[in-house]
C-alpha cells in the first residue's frame, strides 16, 4: 500500500530525512518512534505531499510522487486516497461537528448533502459523538475535538491513515478515548501510518514499528522486537 | 467598559459635527471687521474662487504663481480707494459669504444680486452687469433656448449649473423646461462635461462663455443671452460703514471711467457695462421664511437626499468587501505575475484621496470615451477607495487563520481555491467583522465627498439649503439628527452581528 524508497529531504542545508526506505503493506498498521527532531513528522507530510521531499520516491495508495515540486491536481488525487489526522486536531472552527465531517465529501467528491450527512452521522457514531453532531469544535473537549478529527478523514474513505501523535496533546483519560477509535479501525484492516511516543499503544496495535533517529531508519520490525525492553 | 459608556463614546463623533456645524453658524456679531479696522490692519481681505474662474479671478497660465482677472484689478482698485492693500482669500465658490467676518472683508467674485443675499449679507452697489448664456456641442441636437421645452433623444435634457449661482436659481424656477439640472462646483466643470457628452448643455453668465469659447472649440452659444442681472460685493451684515466705503469707492471708479477702462482692457464692453449698470434696478431683500414653514420646506429635501446618503453606502460597502476580499485572496495565494498589480492598485487607492479618485472617474474617464452617471461614478468611487481598505484588513484577517486550516483543508484533497472558499475566508471574514463594520460607518459619512461630483447627498443638500435660506443653525439641527437616526440604528446593527457571531462560536452542544 505504502513504498517508500530511499527518501531524503533537506531543509536549510540540513538533510532531516536520508535514504528512507520502508514500507507498509495493505491493512496493517506501522507506528514511526524516536527521539523528538528524528524526521517522524517530516516522513509523514512527505507521504501526502504536504511537504516535498529532495530524493528517492514515495507510492502510496496506488499513486506515485516523485522527488520535487508536483502539480497541485497530482496531489489533491492523492489526498483524496490519504486521510492525515493532526496533534493539534485543527477542525474547522466556524463549522458543527457534522459540517465538519461532511464538508470534503460534498465538495471534493460531490456527494449529495442529505447522503453526506446521513454517513457523516454515521461517522460520528462510531467515534461515540453522535449527540454532538451540532456542537462547535469550541465547545468539546480534546478528546472530543480529535475524534471528530478522526471522523472527518474518515468520511472521504481514504484507503490509508496518517496519524500525527494524534493523543500527545491530550490527558490520558482523553488519550485513552482516541486510542480506543484508532485500535478499532485497526481491527476493521484499516491501513495506517501512526507517529507516537506511547509504546502502550504500539504494543497493542503495531503490525510493524520503524524507528527514526536524525532522519534515519534505525530499526524495522515487528513491535515485540523493536520495542522489547522500551518501557512504557 | 459599560454598555453605556460604550455607547457614548461611539456616537461623539455625531455630536461633535453638530456642534461644529453649530459654531459655523453662531452669528458673526463681534467678529465682523468693520471699516476703521480694515484701515488699521492696512488691508483689505477680499474672498474669491480662483478655480476655473476665469475672466473673475484666475491661475495666470503663463506665470502659475500669478492670480489675474478683472475682480483681482478691482479688488486692488477699491482697496487703494481705500487706502490698503488687497489681500486674497480663497473658498469654494458657493460657501464664500461664510468666510465673512472671519477670514475675509468681503466677497468679490460674481455673486449675482439675489434677493436672498439682499436678506442675509450686505451688498454693494452693481459693478458689472452679467445675462445667462446656454452653451451646447456644436453637434448637438439642442439648437435653440425653446427645444429647452421638449426633451431631447436621450429624454430630459441634462443642464449643467454652478452651485448657488442665478444661473441654477433661473433654471430650476423655470418648470416649463425638460431639464435635468445638475449642480457643479465650477464652470469650467460643466464645459468639460458638455465636451465629454455627460451633460447635453451648461448655462452660464454670458462672459465666462466668451471667455472659454477659445478653449472648448467644439461648444457654441445657443440662442442670445437672456435673464440679465447685475454682479454685487458682499460683506458681512453688521459693517454698515465698510459697505458705504465700497459703494463710495465703486462710485468714484464709475465716475471717472477706470471701471469703464477696466472692462475695455478685459474685452468686456465696458461702455455697454457703464450703461447698464446705469439703469440696473435696485434688488429688494427677500423676507425671512417662518421657522415652521422652513422646516416644511426643508425636510422632504433633506429626507431625500438622506436617503440618497444610505443608498450611496449600502451600494458601494458590498462591493467593496467584495473587491477588497478578491484583492487579499489574490494577494496572499494568486500567482507570482499578480500580486505587484495588486499591491499597486492598493498602495495607489490608498496613497490619493477620495476626492481625487472620483474626480478622475467623473472628469477624466468621459475623455476617454467612458462616460459615467455621476451617481455610477460616485459608487464605483467609494467601492474602490474603501476596497484598497478592506483588502488591508481581510489580508491580516486571512494571516491570523492559523497555517493547520490550510493543511487541514488541503489533507483532505481540496483544491487551493476551496480550502480558501469553505474554510479560511469564512474565518477570516469573522476575525475581521469588528474593523470593517467600523469602516462602514466611516464610508457611510465619507459619502459627502461625492458632492464634488454633483451628487447631492445629505451634508450637500444642508448647504444648499442654509445658503438659500439663511437658516443655517436650525438646518444644522435637523441634519445632524438625521445623520444621527441613520448611524445609530447601523452601530446597533453592527453590534448585534458581533454579539451573534460571538453566541453562535459558543453555541453549548445541542
Ligand atoms: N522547514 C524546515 N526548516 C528547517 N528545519 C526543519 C524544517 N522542518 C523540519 N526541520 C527540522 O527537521 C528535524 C525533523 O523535524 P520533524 O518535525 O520531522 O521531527 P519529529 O520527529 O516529528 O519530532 P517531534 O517528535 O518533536 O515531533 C527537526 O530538527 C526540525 O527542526
Ligand atoms: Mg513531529
Amino acid at each position: 500500500m505504502i513504498e517508500v524508497d530511499s527518501l531524503a529531504a533537506i531543509r536549510s542545508g540540513n538533510r532531516i530525512l536520508d535514504a528512507v526506505t520502508l514500507t507498509v503493506a495493505e491493512g496493517t498498521v506501522t507506528t514511526l518512534v524516536g527521539p523528538s527532531g528524528g524526521g517522524k513528522s517530516t516522513l509523514l507530510r512527505c507521504l501526502n505531499g504536504l511537504e516535498t521531499f529532495a530524493e528517492g520516491r514515495v507510492t502510496i495508495a496506488g499513486h506515485t510522487l516523485v522527488a520535487g515540486e508536483h502539480p497541485p491536481r497530482a496531489l489533491e488525487r492523492v489526498r483524496r486516497d490519504v486521510g492525515m489526522v493532526f496533534q493539534g486536531f485543527n477542525l474547522f472552527p466556524h463549522l458543527s461537528a457534522i459540517d465538519n465531517v461532511t464538508l470534503a465529501p460534498r465538495i471534493v467528491r460531490g456527494v449529495p448533502a442529505p447522503e453526506a450527512r446521513s454517513r457523516g452521522l454515521d461517522l460520528l457514531e462510531r467515534v461515540g459523538l453522535a449527540r454532538f453532531a451540532e456542537a462547535r469544535p469550541a465547545t468539546l473537549s480534546g478528546g472530543q475535538q480529535q475524534r471528530v478529527a478522526i471522523a472527518r478523514s474518515l468520511a472521504m474513505e481514504p484507503r490509508v491513515m496518517l496519524f500525527d501523535e494524534p493523543t500527545s496533546a491530550l490527558d490520558p483519560q482523553m488519550s485513552a478515548e482516541v486510542l480506543d477509535v484508532i485500535v478499532e479501525l485497526a481491527r476493521g484492516g484499516q491501513t495506517m501510518v501512526v507517529v507516537t511516543h506511547d509504546h502502550g499503544f504500539a504494543r497493542r496495535a503495531a503490525t510493524q514499528v520503524v524507528e527514526l533517529v536524525a532522519g534515519r531508519v534505525h530499526r524495522a520490525g515487528p513491535a515485540a522486537e523493536i520495542l522489547a525492553g522500551a518501557g512504557g | 467598559m459599560t454598555p453605556a459608556r460604550q455607547r457614548g463614546r461611539r456616537c461623539r463623533p455625531w455630536w461633535l459635527l453638530a456642534a461644529v456645524w453649530l459654531l459655523a453658524a453662531v452669528p458673526v456679531d463681534g467678529l465682523a471687521a468693520e471699516l476703521d479696522e480694515v484701515l488699521a490692519r492696512g488691508e483689505l481681505v477680499w474672498a474669491a474662487d480662483q478655480e476655473g474662474g476665469g475672466p473673475h479671478v484666475y491661475v495666470d497660465p503663463e506665470h502659475p504663481t500669478r492670480l489675474i482677472g478683472f475682480e483681482v484689478e478691482l479688488a486692488a482698485m477699491l482697496a487703494a480707494e481705500l487706502g490698503v492693500k488687497a489681500r486674497f482669500q480663497q473658498g469654494q465658490w458657493d460657501r464664500l459669504p461664510l468666510l465673512l467676518g472671519r477670514a475675509a472683508d468681503c466677497v468679490i467674485n460674481g455673486f449675482e444680486s439675489t434677493p436672498e443675499r439682499a436678506r442675509d449679507w450686505r451688498c454693494s452697489r452693481p459693478y458689472f452687469a452679467y445675462a445667462l448664456q446656454l452653451v451646447a456641442r456644436r453637434d448637438s441636437p439642442l439648437d435653440s433656448l425653446e427645444a429647452l421645452a421638449k426633451e431631447g433623444p436621450r429624454g430630459p435634457w441634462r443642464v449643467g449649473v454652478l452651485t448657488g449661482s442665478a444661473a441654477e436659481i433661473e433654471i430650476r424656477r423655470r418648470s416649463d423646461l425638460a431639464v435635468e439640472v445638475i449642480g457643479y462646483d465650477g464652470t469650467v466643470d460643466c464645459l468639460e462635461q458638455v465636451r465629454g457628452r455627460v451633460l447635453d448643455a451648461v448655462l452660464m453668465d454670458d462672459c465666462i462663455a466668451t471667455f472659454n469659447a477659445d478653449r472648448f472649440g467644439e461648444l457654441r452659444g445657443v440662442g442670445r443671452p437672456f435673464a440679465g442681472g447685475t454682479y454685487t460685493i458682499l460683506t458681512a451684515p453688521d459693517t454698515p460703514r465698510l459697505s458705504a466705503a465700497i459703494d463710495d469707492a465703486l462710485g468714484r471708479l464709475i465716475t471717472d471711467g477706470r471701471l469703464k477702462a477696466l472692462y475695455d482692457r478685459w474685452d468686456l464692453a465696458g461702455r455697454q457695462q457703464m450703461l447698464l449698470l446705469r439703469d440696473a434696478a435696485e434688488v429688494p431683500p427677500a423676507r425671512r421664511g417662518s421657522l415652521a414653514d422652513l422646516i416644511r420646506g426643508a425636510l422632504p429635501l433633506l429626507l431625500r437626499s438622506a436617503g440618497m446618503t444610505i443608498l450611496l453606502s449600502v451600494a458601494s460597502f458590498p462591493l467593496a468587501i467584495l473587491i477588497g476580499l478578491s484583492v487579499a485572496v489574490g494577494r496572499l495565494h494568486g500567482p507570482a505575475w499578480l500580486r505587484p498589480f495588486l499591491a499597486g492598485y492598493v498602495e495607489i487607492l490608498r496613497g490619493t484621496p477620495l476626492m481625487l479618485q472620483l474626480y478622475a472617474l467623473f472628469f477624466l474617464l468621459p475623455k476617454a470615451g467612458l462616460a459615467l452617471p455621476a451617481i455610477v461614478a460616485a459608487i464605483l468611487g467609494l467601492a474602490m477607495n474603501y476596497s484598497a481598505y478592506e483588502s488591508e484588513i481581510y489580508r491580516a484577517g486571512l494571516k491570523a487563520v492559523p497555517a493547520g486550516q490550510f493543511e487541514a483543508a488541503l489533507a483532505l484533497g481540496m483544491t487551493k481555491w476551496q480550502s480558501l472558499r469553505h474554510v479560511l475566508v469564512p474565518q477570516a471574514v469573522r476575525i475581521v467583522m469588528p474593523p470593517v463594520t467600523s469602516d462602514f460607518i466611516a464610508l457611510f459619512k465619507d459619502t459627502s465627498v461625492c458632492s464634488a461630483i454633483t451628487v447631492i447627498e445629505l451634508t450637500k443638500r444642508y448647504s444648499v439649503l442654509a445658503l438659500s435660506t439663511g437658516r443655517i443653525a436650525e438646518l444644522a439641527i435637523v441634519t445632524a439628527l438625521l445623520y444621527l437616526a441613520m448611524s445609530w440604528p447601523l452601530s446597533l446593527l453592527s453590534r448585534w452581528f458581533e454579539r451573534r457571531l460571538e453566541r453562535r462560536s459558543e453555541r453549548a452542544p445541542g
